[in-house]
């Protein structure tokens, strides 16, 4: 939502009739993609319900991460979600799906399939062990098929991911991939809980504590003060 | 009968070279594999003059794992997670239909409240699979807000599953012999929630989507399957339904307890999209009504009559079983040789595959914007073509 917390690391310079906020070419790039990721509509399996439909849809709302804008288009997208098995006839056009996108360009490899072929890898002679065969991956969420919150898990891994990440100085440098698995007895309550408490952080503003915080704020009390004994 | 195979090349040769200078030419484009409508992976190939379809050829295996290969070193209860993998979208039923298999194979005996809680959880899913399925119609046809309706109604079944399956999406709940866990003590009562709570709700459907001019332009009279050829065809499920051929397994082989309740089939009279469409929505009311009659009464007695660590011993000889999916027919033929639990071969009839078939027959004639409706009025699960 582009709001100003503290963790901003910018400084305010103020003149007459505005402001200006300093900030670092890094920060502003990374924030700006980090949360408007666009993910391209591919699936090819059963997570395809799972993450990118079911999270689409009003229940899981992939929209309060910037990321619902699912484009067909390969032109259009910024993230691809590889959502199922890959198999041999299918590698070649992933690639080439893959080599289309316009960077900088994030993958997510979700479910058993697409990290490591899953249930078919053994005794299969199609499938492709792992969709880092084909493409590099920047997160994987492991799950048989993950559930939406464990989706959301690896977005906000990748979303992390690419806030730290230098995006001037050194452009084309990609960070290592992580295994964004839920931790161990963590429960659906628990993620919601995680997710509301990254969106907040990010997103929300005490307006009373802003406010109090302010050289002004002393003056409105006692304009407060007054004006309700007044009454 | 001679059968001549043409290969994809060939059939990508123009058919004929234009007469006149200024006459049309053929040409071809690809629709997929990656396409918003093919919800998967599926290429199709269509031949057009100007904005017309002369012929479709669709092109399927782009997730061919060889499922059915795979299962040839498996045994029986690690085939039913596979099955969860072909048509996700009915797991309960594609379990159900190996389970079946291997228990007329070995004569396994299965008692009324195992066959009760095969039948609730089918008829439940079909349910949530229509409900998908209208979503993403609405979807395909330009109406966004439909996509989000029909999966409100999609989390709130996932629920019910998830408490007494523990799962979402892939099942593997019906094993041979029983299911996989007893109903959870809350199941009861929530069914019966969520039965009161969807009645109304298919209503709202029809008010919110069946009306629309937009939608009734685009499937009234497009796509017309007389019932001969849905029946040359293979198809099953609603799309021959739709067709009014009134062929249903739950009345003709009576699996389960379908011999017990009351419920209708409901046939279509052109073969058009409507047809399709309107024969998936009554679907979802007569589901309702099966579990509601099945609800109250679900009889005590053990959930598994076999002991997990005993090997299932068929006899030789083949055996073919099938129930009917949310989207048709779903068979499976084994062959069992006697020395082992594993199966040579294994085959499985997906409805899925000959389903999408009927898109040659269908798609001649009629527009590129008439594709996305037909194919959305078949309600293709790509995985379950492939295998």
């Amino acid at each position: 939502m582009g709001l100003i917390t503290e963790t901003l690391p910018a400084v305010i310079e103020k003149f007459p009739g505005g402001s200006l906020i300093v900030t670092s070419m890094d920060y502003a790039i990374n924030c700006s993609r980090a949360n408007s990721l666009w993910p391209l509509t591919f699936g090819t399996k059963c997570c395809a319900i799972e993450m990118l439909m079911a999270t689409g849809a009003a229940h899981q709302d992939l929209s309060r991460f910037g990321a619902e804008v699912a484009r067909a288009s390969v032109r259009q997208a910024d993230l691809m979600v590889i959502a199922g098995a890959i198999v041999k006839k299918m590698a070649p056009r992933m690639r080439m799906l893959y080599e289309q996108m316009a960077e900088p360009r994030y993958v997510i490899a979700t479910g058993a399939c697409a990290v490591s072929g899953g249930p078919f890898m053994y005794n299969s002679y199609s499938i492709v062990r792992g969709a880092d065969e084909v493409i590099p991956v920047d997160v994987y969420v492991p799950g048989c098929p993950p559930r939406p919150e464990a989706f959301f898990w690896g977005l906000l891994a990748l979303q992390k991911m690419i806030k730290e990440g230098e995006s001037v100085r050194r452009p084309g440098i990609r960070r290592k991939p992580v295994m964004a698995a839920l931790p161990n007895g963590m429960t659906a309550a628990d993620v919601r809980a995680e997710i509301q408490r990254e969106l907040e952080q990010d997103n929300v503003i005490d307006v009373e504590k802003e406010a109090e915080s302010k050289p002004w704020a002393a003056k409105v009390k006692e304009w407060i003060r007054k004006s309700s004994s007044i009454s | 009968m001679t059968v001549t195979i043409r290969t994809l090349n060939e059939l990508l040769q123009p058919s004929h070279l234009p007469a006149h200078p200024l006459a049309t030419q053929e040409y071809f484009v690809n629709m997929g594999p990656q396409h918003p409508i093919s919800h998967g992976s599926l290429r199709l190939v269509l031949r057009l003059d100007g904005e017309t379809v002369k012929e479709v050829i669709p092109v399927p295996g782009f997730v061919h794992r060889g499922v059915e290969k795979m299962c040839e070193s498996l045994t029986p209860r690690q085939i039913v997670p596979y099955t969860d993998r072909l048509d996700y979208l009915s797991a309960f039923m594609n379990n159900w239909a190996i389970t079946r298999v291997v228990e007329t194979a070995a004569g396994i005996e299965s008692n009324e409240r195992i066959e009760t809680i095969r039948t609730l959880m089918s008829e439940l899913q079909r349910i949530q699979s229509h409900a998908l399925w209208w979503g993403v119609t609405g979807m395909d046809l330009g109406a966004f807000t439909a996509f989000l309706y029909g999966f409100r109604e999609r989390e709130v079944i996932s629920e019910i599953f998830e408490e007494t399956v523990g799962a979402r999406l892939t099942m593997n709940y019906i094993q041979p012999g029983g299911v996989m866990y007893d109903i959870h003590p809350n199941f009861v009562k929530r069914v019966k929630d969520v039965m009161a709570y969807m009645k109304p709700i298919i209503d709202e459907y029809d008010t919110l989507l069946s009306g629309n001019v937009i939608l009734q332009e685009r499937c009234r009279n497009i796509g017309i399957l007389s019932p001969e050829k849905a029946i040359a065809l293979g198809c099953t499920g609603p799309v021959l339904r739709a067709s009014g051929v009134p062929y249903d397994l739950r009345k003709m082989e009576n699996y389960g307890v379908y011999n017990k309740v009351d419920f209708n089939v409901v046939v279509g009279a052109v073969g058009d999209c409507w047809d399709r469409y309107y024969v998936r929505m009554q679907e979802m009311r007569e589901s309702i009504r099966i579990v509601e009659q099945l609800i109250d009464s679900i009889p005590e007695g053990p959930t598994m009559t076999l002991r997990y660590n005993l090997p299932i011993e068929m006899p030789e000889g083949t055996y073919y079983s099938q129930v009917e999916t949310a989207r048709g027919v779903f068979g499976a033929f084994l062959v069992a040789e006697g020395k082992s639990e594993k199966p040579y071969p294994l085959h499985f009839r997906s409805p899925n595959y000959n389903n999408l078939w009927s898109v040659t027959a269908l798609a001649p004639g009629w527009r590129v914007a008439d594709i996305i409706a037909i194919l959305s009025s078949l309600d293709l699960v790509i995985p379950d073509i492939d295998r």
